[in-house]
């Protein structure tokens, strides 16, 4: 019978599940009216006492009423324990009502479970928390969101941190963990309200970026990419270096708007514009910060690749899918220049001081190794670009490595004695030999290179 | 109130379920009108000078009490202005009161050197009986002695003396008067039992649970979850809900991340973040089925000069959708289903307690209303905008209800008027340590506290008004 089904549940509940069963979680767990709620939690209580007169049931009440107080009559509502029922029926004058407040298994030392059951009940329910009320007002209507995102984006962009810092923080009294899952979803409201703000000025926007650039690719590919960015704002800046190679065309203009990040504002005419700029001037950080330090990190070789790409306008595209696909000579090009000029000096001089053939190695390691990735770029475009031995060295030196790697032995490097000995083949060998070091280190790097490169690629 | 009628079915609900319980719809507004424009100030240059303020003030108030002072001491009544007076003669000033405190503290010399002073610490009540009372006006300044009570009056208030000045200097007052009450407004009032319910000091982030299961057994209440039928279908009839200020607790408003060092205070939050995001759930809840009006107090996150300017609706992104929600200025005025509701949320009401000998909110509320402004104190005392062109305090109306929020306790009277007025006067006290609320009827002026209360780990005593 259905009827009965309630007080299986609730006997469940009670029982099984040790739970403190309230009148409004009972009402928003079966979903029934709150007055049906407390009915059944008082039928319950006096069929389990008929049954079993040794149950172990504590009730608590409500009782509203009436008390004379100070000279004037106080309306009093209390919840008390089922022992002082009757004491604080006597207490009031009128009794306005009296009903069953909650049950539960254990005897309760003081009120705070009853709030705690209610507040997570209520948290659950808050876009509804007025469903299964004996009251109900026409006057409560939520206005249209539209009206709303606004106010809501600024609050998003600074309730996130907020929401990171606080999620960890654990009030005494009160759970406010599920407050966050609450907020990111509103997030996510506001992001998407954010979107469709900007959806209807990104047509003027790519209007604007079709006339500059004639590109129809980035019409189509700027909303992906702007809405990836506005949600990879949150997720880091790998991301969005890598998401960063699409909308190039907006770059220039970011590159010189970026001023001051401004997170909150999202003015109609620039409403890209912020977002993207906001992955632009992190990227830019990121590229100051790092270009510091020197570090061989792919961020900064496809952060210094985006430098050398803006100033040369009119390859963009060309250089954003060639950059895709080679990735590793791009990479292999932004460590060179600096020891690209030491490297030109060295082998034009035919005298090589000895401290120089230390310094070689060093250079021609790094260079071997810009060497290698320069290869693969000099395979592509750049071949006639300066090496570090002048084109035809290079080229030559990397055919006859190729044939020669597997012919040599490998001399032991000469002692840095100070031979000024402008024996080219002399030189050539050792050169070769540390360039067939390299070159047998080159295409294990390059291997290993290429490796982590495409997986990196592949990855994201 | 509640109960006679509702008596008969309190016990309804314990019994076996109902088929189909009952809904109770909740009373439309019959008319809402917000009159709190003068409150909101449209530009807000704080580069003038806080004289203005007095200078305006006294200017509205004069004719008022000039037809107060024929009214009391005779139409042929001379009225003098200060750089008029004759020694000897009897005659009759319109001024503002100045009252010099040794005690009040003041900033010009707790930083100045020579003194060397430590800087006062807080204290209840800053009268002495040395204190002195001098009026002024808009040239000049006397002091005044006699029938005057000094201790119990406050700066800033305007006053009319009836007495003759002395051969010393010194003003003899022989009888002294104020503007008494506005001009009375005509009743437009309901004619069936419409309640609003007043709270303030909800409290919230004070990290003590104590007052949580009041608060949220209040907000039952309101949405009638809670009690049984009669109960709920009274609760129906609360047609608004206002919470008059100190929504927050003040531990919310610890300083201490500006003392500490950064690296202490780098993940730390501040308190008010989490209390504002309880007070958005509470008031969507309450949103939901009743209208709110929402006012800012001492401790809320707004600005601190009077008149304070509503919270932001941005740090309420859950209840702020709903129309039923009002964040309104404190102070505030509206006409509520007909009935002028006027009040703050305390700041004027404490000032003057802490400034003048008189001890009991509600007689400080209809001194202030018998001196015809709200806040006499501001700006010597509490910080107030530097109105130049009109004081928004001087009361021009007399309201129907005129309430203060985070009171002691709960006190009520309803004051007859000479000229017909009829002023119901509330203070509402602060929940969080009461868990008292006001119940206001609107129908015929009438108010009833409203407690609420859990159960704790001790019994409970015979001292049934403050829960656990």
């Amino acid at each position: 019978m259905a009827d009965e089904l309630y007080l299986e549940n609730i006997d469940e509940f009670v029982t099984d599940q040790n739970r403190v069963v309230t009148y409004k979680w009972l009402s928003y767990t079966l979903g029934v009216h709150v007055n049906q709620a407390k009915q059944m939690l008082y039928d319950y209580v006096e069929r389990k006492r008929k049954e079993n007169s040794g149950a172990q049931l504590h009730v608590t009440y409500l009782v509203a009423g009436n008390l004379l107080q100070n000279g004037h009559v106080c309306h009093k509502v209390a919840v008390v324990r089922e022992d002082k029922l009757e004491a604080m029926k006597s207490k009031l004058s009128t009794i306005a009502s009296v009903h069953v407040y909650s049950i539960q298994k254990a005897l309760l030392k003081d009120s705070s479970p009853l709030y705690n059951t209610d507040y997570d009940i209520v948290k659950t329910n808050l876009h509804n928390c007025s469903k299964f009320s004996a009251i109900h007002c026409d006057a409560a209507v939520p206005r249209m969101p539209p009206d709303i995102p606004r106010a809501q984006t600024s609050l998003q962009g600074s309730s996130q941190r907020e929401n990171d810092t606080g999620a960890p923080s654990a009030p005494a009294v009160n759970g406010h963990g599920p407050l966050a899952a609450k907020h990111p979803s509103q997030q996510h409201k506001g992001i998407m309200g954010m979107f469709a703000a900007k959806a209807a000025s990104k047509p003027q926007d790519t209007n604007k970026e079709t006339k500059a650039e004639a590109s129809g690719v980035s019409t189509a590919s700027s909303k992906p990419p702007t809405k990836n960015n506005i949600i990879n704002n949150f997720f880091g800046k790998a991301a969005m270096n890598k998401l960063k190679v699409n909308p190039v065309p907006e770059q220039p203009k970011e590159e010189k708007e970026v001023v001051k990040p401004s997170v909150a504002v999202a003015e109609p005419e620039s409403s890209p514009n912020p977002v993207v700029e906001k992955p632009g001037k992190r990227t830019e950080s990121a590229r100051i910060q790092q270009k510091d330090r020197k570090s061989r990190t792919k961020h900064v070789d496809r952060s210094d690749n985006e430098e050398e790409r803006d100033p040369e306008n009119a390859k963009r595209k060309r250089k954003r899918i060639k950059q895709l696909q080679s990735d590793s000579s791009d990479e292999e090009a932004d460590v060179p220049p600096p020891p690209t000029p030491e490297e030109e000096k060295a082998p034009s001089p035919p005298p090589v001081p000895a401290l120089k053939t230390e310094l070689e190695p060093a250079t021609m390691e790094v260079s071997a190794g810009g060497r290698k990735r320069k290869r693969k770029r000099v395979l592509k475009s750049k071949m006639f670009i300066d090496e570090e031995e002048g084109c035809m060295v290079t080229e030559k030196v990397y055919e006859s490595e190729s044939c020669t790697d597997s012919e040599e032995e490998f001399p032991k490097p000469k002692p840095p004695a100070a031979h000024k000995q402008p024996v080219l083949p002399m030189k050539k060998e050792p050169k070769e030999e540390r360039k067939t070091l390299k070159k047998g280190a080159a295409p294990a790097n390059r291997a290993n290179k290429q490796v982590s490169i495409m997986g990196f690629f592949h990855k994201k | 109130m509640f109960s006679e009628r509702v008596a008969p079915t309190a016990q309804g609900l314990l019994g076996p379920p109902s088929a189909e319980p009952p809904t109770f719809p909740r009373v439309p507004v019959l008319g809402y009108s917000d009159c709190s424009g003068p409150f909101r100030p449209g530009e807000r240059s704080f580069g003038r000078q806080y004289a203005h303020v007095y200078a305006v003030r006294l200017a509205g108030m004069r004719p008022t009490l000039e037809r107060r002072a024929r009214g009391r001491w005779g139409n042929d009544a001379v009225l003098r202005k200060l750089s008029e007076l004759q020694v000897g003669e009897k005659c009759c000033v319109v001024g503002t009161l100045f009252k010099a405190m040794q005690l009040q503290p003041s900033i010009l010399q707790e930083i100045s050197e020579e003194h060397n002073l430590v800087p006062q610490p807080p204290l209840p009540k800053y009268i002495q009986p040395s204190d002195e009372l001098i009026l002024e006006d808009e040239l000049q300044r006397i002091k005044l002695e006699g029938a005057i009570d000094v201790q119990r009056l406050v700066t800033g208030t305007i006053v009319a003396v009836y007495g003759s000045e002395q051969d010393d200097g010194r003003f003899l007052v022989e009888d002294h008067c104020f503007a008494d009450l506005p001009p009375p407004l005509p009743w437009n009032g309901p004619t069936s039992d419409r309640f609003v319910l007043l709270t303030s000091g909800l409290g919230l982030g004070s990290g003590s649970g104590e007052a949580l299961l009041s608060t949220q057994l209040l907000v039952d209440v309101v949405t009638g979850q809670l009690g049984a039928e009669g109960e709920q279908s009274c609760a129906a009839h609360i047609s608004r809900v206002i919470l008059a200020g100190n929504l927050l607790s003040q531990n919310t408003q610890s300083r201490d991340t500006i003392n500490k060092a950064k690296y202490l205070t780098k993940k730390t939050q501040a308190a008010s973040v989490e209390a504002v995001k309880m007070l958005d759930e509470i008031l969507l809840q309450l949103c939901t089925s009743v209208p709110v009006d929402v006012m800012p107090g001492e401790f809320d996150p707004t600005n601190y000069t009077l008149p304070q300017q509503p919270l932001h609706r941005c740090m309420l992104p859950l209840a702020s959708p709903y129309a039923t929600l009002h964040l309104v200025t404190n102070p505030y005025q509206a006409n509520l289903d007909g009935v002028r509701f006027l009040g703050t949320s305390g700041q004027n009401v404490s000032d003057i307690f802490k400034y003048s000998s008189m001890d009991d909110y509600l007689e400080i509320l209809e001194w202030t209303l018998l001196a015809g402004h709200i806040s006499p104190t501001a700006p010597d005392t509490l910080g107030c905008y530097p109105f130049y062109k009109s004081d928004p305090f001087i009361l021009t109306e007399c309201p129907h209800v005129y309430f203060c929020g985070n009171a002691p306790r709960f006190q009520s009277k309803l004051l007859q008027g000479a000229e017909g007025q009829r002023v119901l006067l509330v203070t509402v006290p602060d929940f969080s340590t009461t868990q008292t609320a006001c119940l206001v009827n609107l129908r015929d002026l009438t108010c009833q506290p409203i407690t609420f209360s859990g159960f704790g780990a001790e019994d409970e005593d015979g001292d049934m008004e403050v829960g656990h």
